[in-house]
Formats: structure tokens, C-alpha cells, sequence
């Protein structure tokens, strides 16, 4: 009931937000020096030719009506032609879109995986071995650049010993499990699997680090409240202490800075599909910003908004789904 | 030694290691509890009531440590059990509680003894609801009792596969609660006197009210029948006519279960309604101690008597103790002394009292003894420290 | 505020801390190698040697086949190029120092980092203040704003602003080289002017959260409401109260944000979205297509900034642990 009224109150957010972003992006062609149609047309191109062009475009009309022209169109997922491909922009974005999800879920993934259970262990033996050997951890991964990790990866595991492959994306995840399921072919989820293990563990290790330190600081700060003491004082076995009351409350903490770092995930995408040449958004967006392909630089711009908008809607309904004192009033 | 004695501390030593220092915050303590009494504590803020409460039930965590003593519990089953093990923690039908292993002593708890703490707010978890909580004290017993009785078993029964921890860090109520211990804990609510329990039991602690929250605490210590109810200022945090509420409750299931409670307090007038027999409580110490005849009607040590004589009237529940002259003693080791530690507060301090006295049996029942030379011979004026002695040899 | 109360528990925690100490030592080493950075360096960061390309660090050896004409005949030769301390840290494609780079890297690192978390800081706070004090629609509007800026993830945001508008430059005359101290150095330190306005652009919000925190719950304090009442003008009231008050909060959350600004700034090279190419994140790109032959080229620059980090991260935690401010995002780096 409550999560329902809430996930209705911040879809409204939302796409109130997401009306924003999609202003924003519209207006930033108009602070880009330069007139768009020196971006668009051939550079021998006759004025005719630049005219003709410009209609076509609608960039001669007045801003209002671009600007509704662009709503319009956007409401029809019509993005317009991407003039690097030659293809509506919404096509490649979308062609692209599952490579970046993948990524990201893995990085997630492998993030929560190791950094949970790292950080418990952490704060449950504090001042031992292991605790200062997360502590480490957590600052040296918070102060990496996941860009130069990534290359060390590369450098380490794909040039010095030859393990693993280094760029691209040979087969995605979706006809990967096709190959398994109708065909009964590991081969496919096995190349998937060695494509993207060094990315998403570049992706993932900052988060890693991150939650790792989150998790060991809340739980230290958890278990010095009073109510851990009663547990104790019931005959709970500590380890139900550990993980149903104190781990439990240790989320909410985690998840309110994991909401606030989520576009450092998407930015961390970014960066890694360039080091890894992973066909993903974060490449597409950096060639269409260097070729100044307007739609696509709208497009993935957009995608990525309504994007990190969603995510923060789920990450609002985990903390409330955590954290039963919150109203959102 | 009494028969129908059932917890016999002694030499009880609590402290704590902190970066300012040792703290001593309950020094070399003995009594006696006798099964079916209401036994009180009072004393002032910081004279070491809830440490010892703790140390009762081992919850004494770093930087603390109990350094020293014994607490003998009576209970011939338990005797039994664990006499093969640990025979050196038996001693005819009682078991030392700190000389048997955490998971038999985790196995007490709840049970044998529960505890009633300090801050009704602080001492519920936020975020599962107070059904969910009661009920979980209510499924420690019920999955110890279906195991065969012995302690061994039981402490293993609380065995638990990982799968469920990580569950239970993440879906409340799956996994250790079972339904009928919900069941059990609305009785319980029921029983402590809140209204609509089958809808209160899914509510969350912040839905409730102080007082209610401490009347969700008494259900959840009575969960598991305890032979022994500590209760560390039941009340304090509660208004008025709550307080009153809340104690004719623990009166009233006293009397029908017969169990014995230690009653820590610093308002004299919940001591005088409820308790058989007192001890009072200075620097970690029991001064004076007797059956609340003897305390309030004849008190001996001088602490004693300040106290008494700072609350006009016994009956106004809302007595609270006065301070009394002075600074309440740090209990820091370095600072502590070899002496009677109440000698820089006390108006009758005389020169043997820069020596520590030790307890005398005082005027009154055979249990009635005080911590203080007073007791054992009457004041003498030429012996009389000066007034400003301590302000001199100990600058603040 | 009291600076007394914050200085006496900023000492004892440090006292406390052998990880506050190393951060400042880290820091101040860095720091240090910006400001000296003419005087350390060996040779000048630009200048370019192409014999003496692709040498590896001091003490390493670097073995690579060559195909050569030897008499006339298409060879294949074992090349063995050895370290020299001339080349501490060796060079790059170029012929360029590695070392001397390294230096001067921390200067457009440390530059675009404080600079640009000066402004963002200056401008959230501002914002934040002005919007937490007055309330109502401008609350409204200011923070409606905000959280449009935030759906933008802050490298995304950058990138576009930066590839966009182009990168600029501006030349800061380097004052040793110009009393004449050095000779053989960089005349200017470039400032990557469209980046550090970029990385303020996309990080004011944060600022403008703790202000606005802050300014809500001093104006609800009684003396601000007394003051008011007393016809204290909204100006006055919020530099004398509202100001001192959110101090604490905002400098914990500046020095994490140098941090992050470093760390944005450096990915931003990385990509080729700078306006100078004396920058740690540059260099990593360079080595970047080196990797099975000359490792060290994208290796030193990146421990620099993983270094550069940790110092600020350690003194970040104990400002923190220290003054202990209410703050959410607070926790770390990052890479914006
Ligand atoms: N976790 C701890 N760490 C360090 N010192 C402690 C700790 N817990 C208690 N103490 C010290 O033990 C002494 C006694 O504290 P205790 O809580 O038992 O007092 P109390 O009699 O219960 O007072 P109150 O009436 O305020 O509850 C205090 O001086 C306190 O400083
Ligand atoms: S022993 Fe001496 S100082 Fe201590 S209480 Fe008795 S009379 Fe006072
Ligand atoms: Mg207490």
C-alpha cells in the first residue's frame, strides 16, 4: 500500500525530472558556438544546398516551435536520423543499449557479491588481519580511477599472461542464452562471460570498495545501539543478531549513498566501454559528441536521464522497503 | 548459606578500558538474591547500577571486562547438565554463570533470566515491527524447548544455515519466526495490557508510544518464562501515571508467576512500593543493604541517609534522588583512592575512613550491613576530618 | 562557530590517527611537487627526443625485436634498452620524460582540483543558502533544478558540455621561470579553463544540498527568528548565521570533492577532452596503445593519481572523524 502511493508520487517526480532533462538537452545545441547547420552540411555544400537542408530540419523556424516539434516527436520515440549512421537514432541507441545494461549489471553484481559479506567479516573481526586488509582495500579501490584499473587489468591479465580477451563484445548475453537453450552450446555464455569479466570487475571494483566501506562502518556504528543488546540479552544466536537486525538496518545507510552514487555508475560505464572498446552507449555518446551527430548526442543524452531517473526509483523504493519509518511526505 | 537463595554474586569486579583511563565501574560486589523477592538497587546516576545489571548477564562488551568474582545461579537441571564439562563451574545445585561457555550461557538467557533495559525508544529494533521482536524471544525457547533437556542440545538448536541469514538480512519474518510464536506474542501484548494486540503486533516501534513500548518490553522479557527479571530503571523514561502503570504490571506478574525481579532504580519511591529487600549503590559498591525496613527506617551508612533525607516524601512517585553535596566519584582507577570512597561527600568522615572500611552488620535485621565504620562503632567528634580536607590533597 | 572547539578536536584526532598523518604527508608531497615542480624536474615536460623513445624506468630493461637493414638484408634484431637515471621514470612515444610530466601533471591536477572545487563550492553554496533561507517556490525552483542537474551522471554531462563548447585554455605565466629561477621549463602552466568550469558546473549541486540543510535549520534556531524579528536584514542574517554554521559540513565535503574533481578531471584527459596535454589522465591515454611494449607510460601517472587520492580520502576521513558532520554523499572519491 504504502509502496504503492509512493512509486505512483515518484513516477510523477519523475517524469516531471524527466521533462527537465529532455528541456535541457534541447537547449544545449543553442549554447554550442556555431551554427548546427555548419555540423550538418557537407562543407562544399552550395547555399542552396545549406538552405534546403536547414528547412528539412526545421532549423529555420522559431525556437517554441522546434522546441514543441522536438516534444512531438520525442512522445513518438522519434529521436530523428542520426547523420553518423544514416539510421534513426533511436535504432542505434537501442542496438547499443543492452551491451551497457549488461555491463552495469555485472559490475553490480560482482560489487555486491564481494563487498557485502567483506564488510561484515570486516566489522566482525575488527583490528584483525582481515579487517585491515578491507580497509586497504576500500581506500585504495575509492581512489582508483577506474579507467587506469582498467588498463592495468588489460596490461596484468590480458597482455602478461594472456588469460583473458581485452576489448569488444563478441556475443551478447541474450543470444548467448539462446545458443544454450536451443542449442545446447556453452561456447556462446563462455566467450560472453571472458568478454565481460574485466570490465565489469573494472566497473565494479570502485562500488566494491565503496559498499565494502559502507557496510563495515554502518554495521561498527549498528551494533553499538541499544538494541542489539536486548537481541543478546533474548538468547539470540548471534549470528541471526548479526544479519537480521543489525545487517538489516546497515542497508539503509548503503542504500541512501548507493542512490546518490548512481551516476557515477553510468559515468564508470562510460569510461569503461572506452577502455575496452565495449560497444555500449558510453562509446556511442563520446563518437557522436566528436562528430557533432545532433540526434544521437539528444538521444543517448535522454536515454540516459530517464534512465538514471528509473534507477533512482527503484534505489527510493529499496530504502523504503528498508527503512519502515519513512513517510515520503 | 540460605536454601531459597537463587543468585549469589560475589566479588563481582566490572571495568572498563578506556583511552582516559581504567574505570572501575563495579567494584568487588556481592549479594545475595533470594528466589520469589523483589530485590532493589538504588543509587545516583553513574554509581555503576546498569554495568552491574550487564555483568548479571554477561553483556559486558569491549572495552569492558569482568575482572573478577563469581555469580552463582541456582538450578539443579542445569546442575546436572553441565557438571560432566564444567564441573568446576558447580557447586551443589549452583553454576557459576562466568565460568561456563557463551553458547550455555546464550542458552539462559531469555529463560532463566531476562532483562527489562533502561530506554524503552533505543531498545527496540526500528525497523521490524515489535510483533515480529517479541515473537523472536518467544522462538528461541520454543526451539530450545523441542530439543531434548539438555543445555548441550539446546545451544545447538539454535544451529541456522547460511541461506537463512543472508534471507533474514534482507525479508523480515522469513525464516526464524514461526507463526505460532506470533501467536504467542499477541497474548503476551494482551497480557502487559495494550489495547487492539492483533494490530499493534504488525505495527513498528515508532507507531508506539513510550509507555507502550515499555509494556512491549515487558512482554518480550516475560516471553520466555524467566526464573529471574532484571529490570534497569523501568520506568524512568516514562511520565507519571505510565510509571505507576507499568510497575502494579510487573507487581501483578510477580505474583502470579512467582518469579524473582532485581529492580535497579534511582527513584526511592518505586523502592518503597515494590521491593522486599534494598541494596544501595555508591562508586561501584554496595554501601548498605537489608530488607527495606532496615534501609528506610534505620539507615547507617551516611549515603544512606542523604539520600533519605533529600526526598520530602516517600510516596511522590516522582521522587527522584537529589544529589547529595559533591561530585559524583569518576570511579577512574587513578583516581579511586584506598579509602571510604563516599569520605569526600561524607559529613561524618573521620580519620580512620582515609582506610577502607569494611561491611559491618548494622542495627536491624541479621541482613541489614553497611559499608562504613558508623556501623560498627558510633561517631567520634575528635576524629573529625577537616572540611576542606579533600579540597586540598585531591584539586578537582 | 567555534573555531577553538574545532581546531583543539581536528588536533587530538590527528594525534589519534597514524592515517591522518599519512594523508597530510601524502598530500603535502604532492602539493610540493606542484608548487616545485621547474626546480624537480629534470628536463623540460614538452620537450620531445625521438632517439631516445619508449625508454623504460630506471633499473628496468626492455627487450623488443626490430626489423632493421643490415648490409642490404631485412634483419630481425634484438634491441635491449636499458633505464638511465636521465629518464627516472622513462619516457613515452615521444621522447618525453616521464618523470618531469609526472611533476608538472600534479600541477594541472592540483589547479583544476582546487580551482574547480572553489567555484562549485562558492556557487552551491550560495544557492543552497539563499534557497534554505528563503524557502517556499525558491526552494522549490532552485531544487527542482538541482535534481534535474543530478539526473545528468556528472562524466556524461561533462563530456557533452566539453566536446560541445571545445576545450579552452588559459596560459599562467610560471612565476619561477619568469624571475628567471629556472631556465629550460614551460614558460606557463596551462589552466584547462572549459574543464574546470565544467567540473564545477556538474558538482555546485552537492554544495548546494549541505547549504541548503544547513540554512533550514538555523532559520528555525531562535535567535536567527529573534534577530529577524529585531529587523536584522535577510542579507546580514544569512552571512552571520546561516554562513558560519553550514562551515563545517562544507569544508568535509570540499575536500572529498577535490577528490572527485581530480578524478573527473583525469578521466576527461583520458578521453581527450582536455585543453592540455601535460595532465596525468593524457598520459594514460598515451600509454594506452603501449601496453605490450612500454608499460610504465600508463603506470606512473596512474599510481600518481591513486596516490593523490588516498592522501585526500585520508584527510577527508579524519576531517570527518574529527568534526563528525551530518552529510550524505560524503563517502569518497569517485568518478563523478
Ligand atoms: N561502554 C562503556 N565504556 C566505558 N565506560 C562505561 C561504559 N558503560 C559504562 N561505563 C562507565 O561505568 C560507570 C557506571 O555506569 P552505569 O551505566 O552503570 O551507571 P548507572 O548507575 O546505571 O547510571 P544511570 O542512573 O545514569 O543509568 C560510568 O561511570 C560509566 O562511565
Ligand atoms: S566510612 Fe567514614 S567516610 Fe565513609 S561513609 Fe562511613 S563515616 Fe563517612
Ligand atoms: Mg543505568
Amino acid at each position: 500500500m504504502r509502496l504503492t502511493r509512493f512509486l505512483l508520487r515518484r513516477t510523477a517526480q519523475g517524469i516531471l525530472v524527466v521533462w527537465g532533462v529532455i528541456t535541457l538537452v534541447f537547449l544545449l545545441r543553442f549554447i554550442t558556438p556555431g551554427s548546427t547547420i555548419d555540423f550538418v552540411a557537407p562543407l562544399d555544400a552550395s547555399p542552396e544546398l545549406r538552405q534546403r537542408l536547414a528547412e528539412d530540419l526545421g532549423l529555420n523556424k522559431p525556437i517554441y516551435v522546434q522546441y514543441a516539434d522536438y516534444i512531438v516527436n520525442l512522445l513518438q520515440l522519434d529521436m530523428g536520423n542520426s547523420l553518423l549512421k544514416g539510421r534513426p537514432a533511436s535504432d542505434v541507441i537501442f542496438a547499443r543499449l543492452p551491451a551497457t545494461l549488461e555491463l552495469a549489471i555485472a559490475a553490480t553484481i560482482v560489487a555486491i557479491l564481494f563487498s557485502i559479506p567483506l564488510g561484515v567479516i570486516s566489522a566482525t573481526r575488527r583490528h584483525q588481519p582481515v579487517d585491515y586488509g578491507a580497509t586497504g582495500f576500500s581506500l585504495i579501490g575509492i581512489s582508483t580511477p577506474n579507467f587506469w584499473l582498467g588498463i592495468m587489468l588489460i596490461l596484468i591479465v590480458g597482455v602478461n599472461l594472456g588469460w583473458l580477451p581485452t576489448s569488444r563484445r563478441i556475443i551478447g548475453f541474450g543470444p548467448a542464452l539462446e545458443l544454450l537453450i536451443f542449442e545446447g552450446r556453452t561456447i556462446g555464455i563462455q566467450v560472453w562471460f571472458e568478454h565481460i569479466l574485466l570490465p565489469s570487475i573494472t566497473l565494479g571494483t570502485y562500488f566494491t570498495a565503496l559498499i565494502t566501506r559502507l557496510t563495515r562502518n554502518g554495521m561498527l556504528e549498528e551494533l553499538g545501539q541499544s538494541y542489539v543488546e536486548v537481541t543478546r540479552a533474548k538468547g539470540l544466536p548471534e549470528t541471526l543478531v548479526k544479519y537480521k537486525h543489525v545487517l538489516r538496518n546497515t542497508m539503509i545507510p548503503i542504500i541512501t549513498v548507493l542512490g546518490l552514487q548512481m551516476g557515477t555508475l553510468i559515468g564508470g560505464a562510460v569510461i569503461t566501454e572506452s577502455v575496452f572498446n565495449w560497444p555500449g552507449l558510453g562509446t556511442l555518446i563520446i563518437d557522436a559528441i566528436n562528430s557533432r551527430d545532433w540526434p544521437l548526442i539528444q538521444g543517448s543524452l535522454i536515454v540516459i536521464g530517464v534512465g538514471f531517473v528509473v534507477i533512482n526509483i527503484v534505489v527510493d523504493a529499496l530504502y523504503m522497503y528498508f527503512n519502515p519509518q519513512v513517510t515520503f511526505e | 548459606m540460605s536454601d531459597d537463595v537463587i543468585l549469589r554474586v560475589s566479588d563481582l569486579s566490572t571495568r572498563f578500558f578506556t583511552t582516559d583511563g581504567q574505570i572501575n565501574a563495579v567494584e568487588s560486589l556481592s549479594l545475595e538474591i533470594e528466589e520469589g523477592e523483589v530485590f532493589g538497587i538504588v543509587g545516583e546516576s553513574g554509581s555503576g547500577k546498569s554495568v552491574t545489571a550487564r555483568s548479571l548477564i554477561r553483556l559486558i562488551e569491549s572495552p569492558g571486562r569482568i575482572t573478577s568474582g563469581t555469580i552463582d545461579y541456582r538450578d539443579e537441571e542445569l546442575a546436572e547438565a553441565v557438571r560432566e564439562d564444567y564441573p568446576e563451574a558447580v557447586d551443589g545445585a549452583f553454576v557459576d554463570l562466568l565460568a561456563i561457555p557463551e553458547d550455555v550461557h546464550r542458552s539462559l538467557r531469555g529463560t532463566a533470566f531476562s532483562m527489562i533495559f533502561q530506554d524503552p525508544e533505543s531498545s527496540f529494533n526500528p525497523s521490524l515491527t515489535v510483533g515480529e521482536q517479541i515473537a523472536e524471544a518467544v522462538e528461541v525457547q520454543r526451539r530450545a524447548s523441542s530439543n531434548p533437556r539438555s543445555t548441550r542440545a539446546r545451544t545447538r538448536s539454535s544451529a541456522y544455515s547460511l541461506r537463512s541469514y543472508a534471507a533474514a538480512a534482507v525479508l523480515p519474518g522469513r525464516g526464524y519466526v514461526s507463526s505460532d510464536s506470533k501467536d504467542r506474542a499477541i497474548e503476551l501484548l494482551q497480557q502487559v495490557g495494550i489495547p487492539d494486540p492483533e494490530q499493534r503486533v504488525d505495527e513498528y516501534p515508532h507507531e508506539y508510544s513510550g509507555g507502550m513500548l515499555q509494556r512491549a518490553m515487558v512482554a518480550q522479557a516475560l516471553a520466555g518464562e524467566p526464573d529471574v527479571l532484571v529490570a534497569d530503571e523501568p520506568t524512568t523514561a516514562l511520565d507519571v501515571t505510565i510509571q505507576a502503570q507499568v510497575l502494579d504490571i510487573l507487581r501483578d506478574l510477580q505474583e502470579e508467576t512467582g518469579m524473582t525481579i532485581l529492580l535497579i532504580t534511582h527513584n526511592l519511591g518505586v523502592i518503597a512500593r515494590m521491593c522486599d529487600r534494598v541494596g544501595v549503590m555508591y562508586a561501584g559498591e554496595i554501601v548498605e543493604r537489608g530488607s527495606l525496613g532496615d534501609v528506610f527506617d534505620r539507615p547507617t551508612h551516611p549515603y544512606t541517609q542523604g539520600l533519605l533525607g533529600s526526598i520530602p516524601d516517600l510516596d511522590a512517585a516522582g521522587g527522584r534522588l537529589q544529589p547529595i553535596g559533591g561530585n559524583v566519584p569518576s570511579l577512574l582507577d587513578a583516581e579511586m583512592g584506598d579509602r571510604c570512597y563516599f569520605a569526600d561527600r561524607c559529613p561524618k568522615a573521620m580519620e580512620e575512613c582515609l582506610e577502607k572500611p569494611a561491611e559491618y552488620p548494622a542495627e536491624g535485621t541479621d541482613d541489614h550491613a553497611a559499608r562504613c565504620y558508623l556501623a560498627d562503632h558510633p561517631y567520634e567528634a575528635s576524629q573529625a576530618l577537616p572540611e576542606d580536607y579533600f579540597e586540598e590533597s585531591e584539586p578537582p | 562557530m567555534n573555531w577553538q572547539r574545532v581546531w583543539r578536536s581536528l588536533r587530538a584526532e590527528f594525534g589519534r590517527s597514524p592515517m591522518a598523518k599519512l594523508g597530510v604527508v601524502l598530500i603535502l608531497a604532492v602539493f610540493l611537487m606542484a608548487i616545485f615542480a621547474p626546480f624537480l624536474a629534470t628536463t623540460n615536460p614538452k620537450a620531445q627526443d625521438l632517439s631516445r623513445a619508449n625508454e623504460p624506468p630506471v633499473g628496468f630493461t626492455d627487450t623488443t625485436e626490430d626489423t632493421r637493414l643490415v648490409d642490404g638484408e631485412r634483419q630481425t634484431v634484438t634491441v635491449t634498452t636499458r633505464g638511465t637515471l636521465e629518464y627516472p621514470l622513462g619516457t613515452n612515444q615521444l621522447g618525453q620524460d616521464m618523470y618531469s610530466r609526472l611533476l608538472y601533471g600534479a600541477r594541472t591536477s592540483l589547479l583544476v582540483g582546487l580551482l574547480g572545487t572553489a567555484i562549485a563550492a562558492l556557487a552551491g553554496v550560495s544557492v543552497g543558502i539563499v534557497a534554505g533561507y528563503y524557502g517556499g517556490r525558491v526552494d522549490d525552483g532552485l531544487m527542482r533544478f538541482a535534481d534535474v542537474m543530478l539526473a545528468f551522471p556528472a562524466l556524461v554531462l561533462a563530456i557533452a558540455l566539453i566536446g560541445l563548447l571545445g576545450p579552452r585554455a588559459v596560459d599562467i605565466p610560471d612565476p619561477f621561470v619568469a624571475a628567471g629561477l629556472v631556465s629550460d621549463m614551460p614558460e606557463t602552466t596551462v589552466l584547462p579553463l572549459t574543464v574546470t568550469l565544467v567540473v564545477a558546473l556538474v558538482n555546485w549541486v552537492w554544495f548546494a544540498r549541505v547549504a541548503r540543510g544547513e540554512a533550514l535549520s538555523v532559520r528555525e534556531k531562535n535567535y536567527v527568528k529573534a534577530s529577524r524579528s529585531l529587523g536584522a536584514s535577510d542579507r546580514r542574517l544569512m552571512l552571520k548565521h546561516v554562513l558560519p554554521n553550514s562551515l563545517t559540513p562544507i569544508l568535509v565535503l570540499a575536500t572529498v570533492q577535490v577528490a572527485v574533481i581530480i578524478l573527473l578531471e583525469s578521466a576527461l584527459s583520458f578521453l581527450g577532452f582536455s585543453g592540455t596535454t601535460l595532465s596525468w589522465g593524457f598520459d594514460i591515454s598515451q600509454g594506452r596503445d603501449l601496453l605490450a611494449t612500454s608499460w610504465w607510460i600508463s603506470t606512473m601517472p596512474g599510481l600518481a593519481i591513486v596516490v593523490t587520492v588516498i592522501g585526500i580520502n585520508l584527510v577527508g576521513d579524519w576531517l570527518r572523524d574529527a568534526l563528525d558532520p551530518d552529510i550524505e554523499g560524503e563517502s569518497g572519491g569517485g568518478m563523478g
